[in-house]
């Protein structure tokens, strides 16, 4: 895989930019954890359309008879899948693999995936957004609890990388 | 005056197309800084490459700068900005959690997206959990519920806390950063594959690092929060297409989708 990526003051600059434009047309930032969720509602309310209905977290999505995934923020989820394949595509990095450290065998690391998936889809929901939604765009807005959110990202995954140091060293 | 959509500029049905378009230029720029690779991102975490930390610090500056100064030459109205309220404690334990689920699951919700258009097996399965776990949130909703409005302040800035203005406080963050900047590249040093880490000219770094203090120093002078409540009564804007029937419907009210121009309040994450 090509491995030559940009300079991350750059992105860094290019991806202010970015959340200052949705800023200036919208008058919000990013998200993404959202979409993930509604994806969660649209499929229960396919196989159990009575459940969905009374599971009260999921009632604001499925409220007016519209989809579910007729959302602002599961739009842009979308435009971000394109753009990253059109990146990926331009850098020749689109390629089938697992990626992991040298120590560790494939299905182990896709069930740490998983799992980690699990544990951030739950985390994203009870903090109200993700890095983008919550950290990313809270934080240049100055909201105080965002900044809270921000530095518990970072202590959570340092206080526990050392357990996970097998799957990436 | 910004935020456009706030002040009647298009309709519901044009910002989603705006959504895409938004969202293309942010997937496109996470995968060229090597976001669709999680061994990249998890490299913060051991100390080995900061690409992490140095993106997102540099993008919560510049776009606070951003929002700051055209706050202060009056294109944006900060008031009519969605400001993400604060829940102290789903805040910090969900950050927690979050972080815990990056390290083991090698990414986070954006990026997992980059990276599993881009074929990475490890990313579509770490999608697939995130929509699990978001499902057992849900289902765990009514146990929940107390927990998830606990600590609740409403939309609160880092100003409100200690009751300084907000370019005071820019100014504190853009020292901050630089201050981390300078701590993780020495980390990286130490910790890092030089061969891999890429190489800044040092003059560029230190010019680019003055122009942000000084930014947030003139922040700090001028007093946006001010310029901003003084604009606010003198200045009527009025939106460029008003002609046009603009009704602000509350997504709860349970509108079917109408055909005319419609402009839809659904921020919250």
């Amino acid at each position: 895989m090509n491995q030559r990526y940009a300079n991350p003051y750059v992105i860094g600059v290019l991806l202010g930019l970015v959340l200052l434009f949705s800023f200036y047309t919208m008058g919000r930032g990013l998200g993404s954890s959202s979409t993930f969720s509604r994806v969660a509602a649209a499929g229960l309310d396919l196989v159990a359309p009575d459940h969905a209905k009374k599971t009260a977290y999921f009632a604001e999505y499925l409220a007016d008879g519209r989809s579910p995934l007729m959302a602002w923020l599961a739009f842009l989820t979308l435009g971000a899948g394109l753009g990253g394949l059109f990146s990926a595509f331009i850098s020749r990095r689109i390629q089938g693999e697992v990626l992991r450290g040298p120590s560790i065998g494939v299905s182990a690391r896709l069930w740490l995936a998983l799992a980690g998936g699990v544990l951030s889809g739950f985390a994203a929901r009870l903090a109200r957004g993700c890095t983008s939604g919550q950290a990313l765009t809270g934080a240049s807005e100055l909201a105080f609890g965002s900044w809270l959110f921000m530095f518990a990202i970072f202590a959570g995954a340092y206080a526990t990388a050392y357990f996970f140091r097998k799957e990436w060293l | 005056m910004g935020p456009l959509y706030k002040f009647g500029w298009f309709d519901a049905a044009y910002s989603l197309q705006l959504a895409g378009l938004i969202g293309f230029l942010f997937g496109f720029v996470l995968e060229r800084a090597g976001f669709g690779n999680a061994r990249k991102l998890v490299a913060i975490f051991y100390l080995r490459d900061f690409a992490v930390l140095k993106v997102m610090f540099t993008a919560i500056v510049v776009c606070m700068m951003g929002l700051l100064y055209f706050s202060v030459f009056g294109w944006i109205d900060l008031s009519r900005v969605y400001i993400l309220p604060t829940y102290i404690w789903p805040q910090i334990v969900g950050g927690l959690v979050l972080g815990v689920g990056f390290v083991m699951g090698g990414y986070c919700p954006t990026t997992s997206v980059v990276a599993a258009v881009s074929g990475k097996l490890d990313a579509l399965v770490f999608i697939g959990g995130m929509i699990l776990g978001s499902f057992i949130f849900a289902e765990l909703f009514p146990f929940l519920e107390g927990f998830y409005e606990a600590g609740a302040m409403g939309p609160v800035l880092l100003s409100d806390v200690p009751n300084i203005h907000s370019g005071v406080i820019a100014l504190l963050v853009s020292i901050m950063a630089v201050g981390a900047y300078w701590l993780v590249e020495k980390v990286e040093q130490r910790f890092g594959d030089s061969e891999v880490l890429p190489h800044g000219s040092k003059r560029v770094k230190r010019a680019a690092a003055a122009v942000l203090v000084l930014l947030g120093l003139i922040l700090a002078i001028v007093n946006p929060d001010r310029i901003a409540a003084e604009r606010a009564t003198p200045l009527p804007e009025k939106p460029p297409e008003s002609k046009a029937a603009v009704q602000t419907t509350a997504p709860e009210k349970g509108k079917p989708a109408s055909t005319g121009f419609q402009i839809v309040e659904d921020e919250g994450c």
